[in-house]
């Protein structure tokens, strides 16, 4: 049974707290989280390190199962871990990435300061973007696909939009992590309903906790790297957060399913069937890995295309210079398995609510709406301490229910305008959902992976504008 | 006992936890629970339709959450808000019927049905099925 509760963690240094592997028979591995103490106390309401626990037991895994300060309950595996597996008998577990394959965050800078855009242009810019992106339930992207045409976005992800539809340009796709297409894509192995879902919401938002936001540069906290990602105070960002729509839910089904079928022919046995998974090397391994490519690719081209939509608004409401001086400053995938070499073996890292955070590379940690948001730089430690790892965002808090319960979102929308952050939501109960105090304080998670040593604090984007799901 | 059912608070998902009368009632049920979702509180008013849903698994906890899972794909595939099952046949390994409802733009995206914390087992008072939807 799953619901058996968590052992108590040790704490090993300033940031980090260990579960032993003794702990528990099962646990192959030590379960490890990076926190401070009330980020912890925190933590220890739910069920995460339970979770984080049970992902210590898959086969193939090494090292630690291991969670940032902003690991919540998920199903299967918590969301803000990270589990990495290696051959022989090493596994990998679509509830390891999760439903939204390549869910992912892409900032873009802006040629103009927030200065510049008066409170006027500023809503219209706003309105322009929810015009431009479509956002919430369901279907109706502005880039339907066919068959062969939705294959080799699969296969080539962003790139394809640049060479065979003027989407986006080739400076994007090259400040993209893995520059938008994981090797081993393979659209074969995607069902034909996970292509009837995707076919035609490539440039589409989506709803839950994805959105649009129009931020400032609030404060320059790293002058060197900021300058290096080409950032500085008072300039205009744009964060998008989405991922791969109904495509990349469809491929995880499709395979949590497929594996669940083969856990006794693998001779796995698992504390929670969300953790379903195969041996890497093994048909279903070896497809699921193929499926999860293919779908991350559509994630990045999804994410190049809604930043298209977002320079035609800018070009709307500001102009086309400042449309074509808009410049990607990077994306990150934060729900995803890649093969990568760490401690000099191959390994498969599942990375579900975490961000890779090489040393130097940016990683964009959004705070909930109305509040900061982070540019963080990776640095050495997050390649000794967590497989090139970092946090994804602040976390949740309070369940979608409770938010509701607990804000009007009419109330909330009126009170982030009077914050000066003008707001476009397909409804005010999502709004309420993913109202500020559903969400951990962002702040105490990033100093945390900061003290940590796995990534530096570049930059604080403050939100002039929200488009929400 | 009538059937019911009730949503759960879990951090970031949906709960679903469902009691009925009979093994076939916890499957209507969850058809009614799907639709509440995805109105949200405001009735479809598309035009009317029907699908034939068919889904198979080797034991009953799957079998409940493969059924929800062909009805979010109609949802939103289709935009099919179920409103109505006819001809339910729950079987050893599969489930049958027709489901008829409204095609409508769901309020609500559902983005799959988990298998974690899955049950549907009889209990005191008749059947019990739990579900986590991730939403």
């Amino acid at each position: 049974m799953s619901n058996r509760g968590a052992s108590a963690p040790v704490r090993v240094d300033d940031t980090l707290w260990e579960i032993p592997a003794y702990a528990r028979e099962d646990m192959r591995v030590p379960a490890r989280v990076f926190a401070d103490e009330d980020l912890l106390e925190a933590i220890l309401t739910d069920r995460s390190l339970e979770q984080l626990q049970n992902v210590a037991t898959l086969p193939g895994i090494v090292e630690a199962a291991i969670a940032m300060p902003d690991i919540h309950q998920g199903y299967g595996f918590p969301v803000g871990g990270l589990a990495a597996t290696a051959a022989p008998d090493g596994v990998v577990s679509p509830g390891g990435v999760g439903y939204d394959i390549n869910c992912g965050v892409r900032l873009l800078a802006a040629p103009f300061t927030a200065g510049e855009l008066d409170d006027r242009r500023r809503g219209a810019l706003v309105a322009a973007i929810a015009r431009r992106v479509p956002t919430g339930a369901g279907k109706g992207g502005p880039l339907a696909l066919g068959r062969a045409d939705l294959d080799a976005v699969l296969e080539q992800g962003p790139r394809w939009l640049v060479e065979h539809r003027d989407v986006g340009t080739a400076e994007d796709v090259a400040a993209t992590e893995s520059e938008g297409r994981l090797d081993g894509a393979d659209p074969a192995h995607v069902s034909s309903r996970a292509r009837e879902r995707g076919s035609d919401q490539l440039g589409t938002v989506g709803s839950g906790n994805h959105f649009i936001e129009l931020q400032r540069v609030e404060e320059v906290l790293d002058r060197d790297a900021a300058e290096r990602f080409g950032l500085r105070r008072g300039q205009v960002t744009v964060l998008i957060h989405s991922g791969s729509r109904g495509l990349g839910h469809q491929v995880c089904t499709d395979y949590v399913r497929r594996m669940d079928a083969a856990l006794p022919r693998h001779g796995i046995t698992l504390p929670d069937r969300q953790l379903s998974c195969a041996p890497l090397d093994s048909d279903e391994g070896r497809a699921y890995l193929g499926a999860m490519a293919a779908a991350a690719n559509f994630a990045w081209a999804n994410r190049h295309a809604i930043a298209h939509g977002v320079r035609r608004a800018i070009a709307d409401v500001v102009g086309a210079d400042a449309a074509a001086g808009t410049r990607q400053v990077y994306d990150v995938a934060h729900n995803v398995a890649k093969l990568e070499e760490h401690g000099g073996r191959l390994v498969c890292v599942h990375r579900k609510g975490a961000t890779r955070a090489f040393p130097g590379q940016a990683v964009f940690i959004p705070g909930s709406m109305g509040t900061a948001s982070y540019v963080l730089a990776g640095r050495e430690g997050s390649m000794e301490r967590s497989f090139g790892t970092v946090c994804h965002g602040a976390g949740r808090r309070l369940s979608r229910t409770a938010a509701k319960k607990q804000v009007d979102g009419g109330a909330l929308r009126r009170e982030l305008e009077a914050q000066g952050i003008a707001v476009r939501a397909a409804s005010s109960r999502g709004l309420a959902e993913e109202a500020p105090l559903a969400y951990k304080d962002v702040d105490s998670v990033v100093r945390v992976v900061e003290r940590a040593g796995l990534a530096g604090r570049v930059a604080r984007l403050r939100p002039i504008g929200v488009v929400k799901g | 006992m009538e059937s019911n059912h009730r949503w759960i608070e879990h951090t970031a998902e949906l709960q679903l936890e469902i009691h009925a009368r009979s093994e076939a009632g916890v499957f209507r049920q969850a058809v009614e629970a799907l639709r509440e979702l995805l109105e949200d509180d405001q009735p479809a008013r598309g035009d009317r339709a029907e699908r034939t849903v068919e889904a198979e698994a080797t034991d009953r906890g799957a079998l409940l959450a493969e059924w929800l899972a062909e009805l979010v794909f109609l949802a939103e595939s289709d935009g099919l808000v179920p409103e109505e099952v006819r001809d339910l046949v729950v079987g050893e390994d599969s489930v049958t019927a027709v489901v008829a409802g409204r095609l409508d733009e769901p309020r609500h995206l559902i983005k799959a049905v988990t298998y974690h914390d899955l049950e549907l087992r009889r209990d005191r008072d008749g059947w019990r099925g739990n579900v986590v939807l991730d939403v």
